[in-house]
């Protein structure tokens, strides 16, 4: 926009149209800017919160800068006296996280190939089946699947947390729409060279669809990351909690305003998904509009 | 002659185009029809049953865990905390993310690191939001009782007091969701015809009166999907309830969810009942999922 303005030729620095806007429309700037810090604010309690001695935290007047500052609350969760191992619910939470979304992602892309690319008996009403669960939403299940876990004897294991999760419709979904909107000429071409199904799908569908299902592991690596009452109900072994399960226990393991440490634990259950959301702002976003679809 | 040549060949060929979808799929479908389908119809049974876990031999009991909760005061409780819990949340949930997606649009200074300060909070699992906010609303040492005391404002003890504790879970919950809301509204808001706004500026419209003629209507659509997938999730809310209450004071926030989960995995596990209860909540947002249906068609035919 401002290129379109500005001399041919002359390209102004993108400092200076910010600058401009703050100027055109300063009322308007500013009380966004200051709702944003308010929406901030929680949260940038909390690390201050975490980063305090004990005693400063119940200081009042609140004190937003941690003088002394310490990491102390975070050595404090990650010792194993207390009976929360904050260590050993961040490697579940990786396990889980992590190996949901590989396998997703695998199973999900694998299943929408056929439902976009094939003309077969059965397809539509896999495919009607498949978005009419998307309609079910995934409380409903969890006595029947709890009794199922139970009756498996897979209570406080790994396979517990993944294995339902892989049944994904809304990967499934996702995925078919974006394979559809692809362009089939390639295709053609590729198999009157004479490249079967299994090569156009390993090495044309899937490194064209690198962006999909980037967005499709974002999205499934947060919900599985922060998942809470799935892992709640069939984790009943300290050893197996996930961070989320761990960290709303820690009000019982400590007191319910120790909330050093607690706070402790919210910053580390919150950094990884900081970190991909700084990475991938923008697939985040993207991938955001979709998922409604899936409640 | 050619004909009996042909035949063979063919329906090889048909045989492959029929294995070879099923045999993509195969994954996917045996997960499909273990963990959502035969769930789905298995839940449907033991909520027409007595079980209970560890229980070796269930009896059918017909419709009386369903007849039982219509006497059951904490399951009223519970249908009304989410009910309220859902509505209170509407009004700030429909309106906030959608000013802000409004001023946003408009081209302010700093517009990715604002929609990014929106947002982050989206990312936090729901027992995070719920420990930061419990801290927040700490009632003797909290940061925000001790502001509002500065300014001569004495609240009642938040989470501890039976008329406050679930607006401010609510308050929690809007929060944490405003950013993700707004997203789409921000996304609804690109796809508005550049020239309609063109037009009625042509036609001598301010923003304002542009706002409310052109955008607000072409928004609506949107607006109804975010109010349904609002309910959806929120005649769900379990997770932020259990960190910051508990269901409490006195039952004020105990919500449907918690309730299934108070009766089915704790105590003495009664699955039989907490069956029942989830498939009444089913058809309560099976019936929301199909105006949203409706709405997602009539959008397709605009």
């Amino acid at each position: 926009m401002s290129q379109v303005q500005s001399v041919p030729g002359v390209t102004p620095a993108k400092g200076s149209a910010t600058i401009r806007r703050i100027g055109r429309r300063p009322l308007l700037s500013g009380l966004l800017l200051a709702l944003a810090v308010l929406w901030t604010l929680p949260s940038l309690w909390a690390l201050v919160t975490s980063l305090k001695q004990t005693p400063s935290i119940f200081k009042l007047p609140p004190v937003w800068i941690p003088a002394p500052f310490t990491i102390e609350q975070y050595v404090a969760i990650f010792s194993n006296d207390r009976s929360t191992d904050i260590g050993r619910a961040l490697i579940n939470s990786v396990v889980y996280a992590v190996v949901s979304t590989v396998l997703v992602i695998l199973i999900s892309a694998l299943a929408a190939y056929p439902l976009a690319r094939m003309k077969f008996p059965g397809r539509d009403v896999v495919f009607w089946s498949i978005v009419g669960s998307l309609m079910v939403p995934g409380v409903i299940n969890i006595v029947p699947l709890y009794l199922l876990v139970y009756t498996l004897g897979w209570m406080s294991t790994y396979q517990a947390l993944v294995v339902p999760q892989l049944a994904s419709a809304f990967g499934v979904f996702f995925l078919r729409q974006f394979f559809l909107s692809l362009p089939s000429e390639l295709e053609d071409a590729a198999r009157i060279d004479g490249a079967n199904s299994w090569d156009i799908f390993t090495r044309l569908l899937m490194p064209l669809s690198t962006a999909a299902l980037g967005t499709l592991a974002i999205l499934t690596f947060q919900w599985s990351w922060n998942d809470f009452t799935w892992p709640l109900i069939i984790l009943n072994q300290q050893s197996m909690f996930t961070l989320p399960v761990a960290l709303s226990l820690l009000q019982t393991a400590y007191s319910a305003t120790s909330y050093g440490p607690i706070m402790a634990g919210a910053v580390v259950s919150a950094l990884p998904l900081l970190l991909v959301f700084l990475l991938a702002n923008r697939q985040i976003v993207e991938g955001v509009k979709l998922s409604g679809l899936k409640t | 002659m050619a004909k009996s040549i042909s035949l063979p060949r063919r329906s090889a060929l048909d045989w492959k185009a029929v294995v070879v979808p099923y045999l993509y799929l195969g994954p996917f479908l045996v997960l499909f029809l273990v963990f959502r389908v035969y769930p789905l119809l298995y839940g449907l049974y033991i909520s027409v049953t007595n079980a209970q876990l560890g229980r070796m031999s269930t009896a059918i009991v017909g419709f009386q865990n369903y007849s039982a909760l219509l006497s059951d005061p904490r399951f009223q409780t519970s249908v009304v905390n989410t009910a309220t819990f859902t509505l209170e949340a509407t009004i700030p949930v429909l309106g906030v993310p959608l000013l802000l997606a409004v001023v946003l649009n408009r081209g302010v200074a700093l517009r990715t690191l604002l929609r990014s300060a929106f947002f982050f909070p989206f990312t936090l699992s729901v027992v995070t939001v719920g420990l930061i906010w419990a801290w927040l609303l700490d009632p003797l040492v909290g940061p925000i009782t001790f502001y509002l005391n500065r300014v001569g404002i004495f609240p009642p003890p938040w989470l501890g007091d039976t008329h406050t504790a679930m607006p401010a879970i609510v308050l929690a919950t809007v929060w944490s969701v405003t950013g993700y809301y707004m997203v789409i509204y921000l996304a609804a808001l690109q796809d508005i015809p550049q020239q309609l706004l063109e037009a009625a500026a042509l036609d001598g419209a301010g923003g304002w009166q542009s706002f409310w003629s052109v955008t607000f209507p072409l928004l609506r659509p949107v607006m109804l999907f975010v109010v349904i997938i609002h309910i959806i999730g929120a005649l769900q809310v379990f997770g932020i309830i259990f960190v910051m209450t508990k269901g409490g004071p006195a039952d004020a926030t105990l919500s449907l969810v918690q309730y299934i989960y108070l009766i089915g995995f704790q105590g003495s596990f009664r699955l039989g009942p907490a069956a029942a209860m989830s498939w009444v909540l089913f058809v309560a947002i099976f019936v929301v999922s199909l105006i949203q249906f409706r709405v997602f068609r009539d959008q397709a035919e605009y």
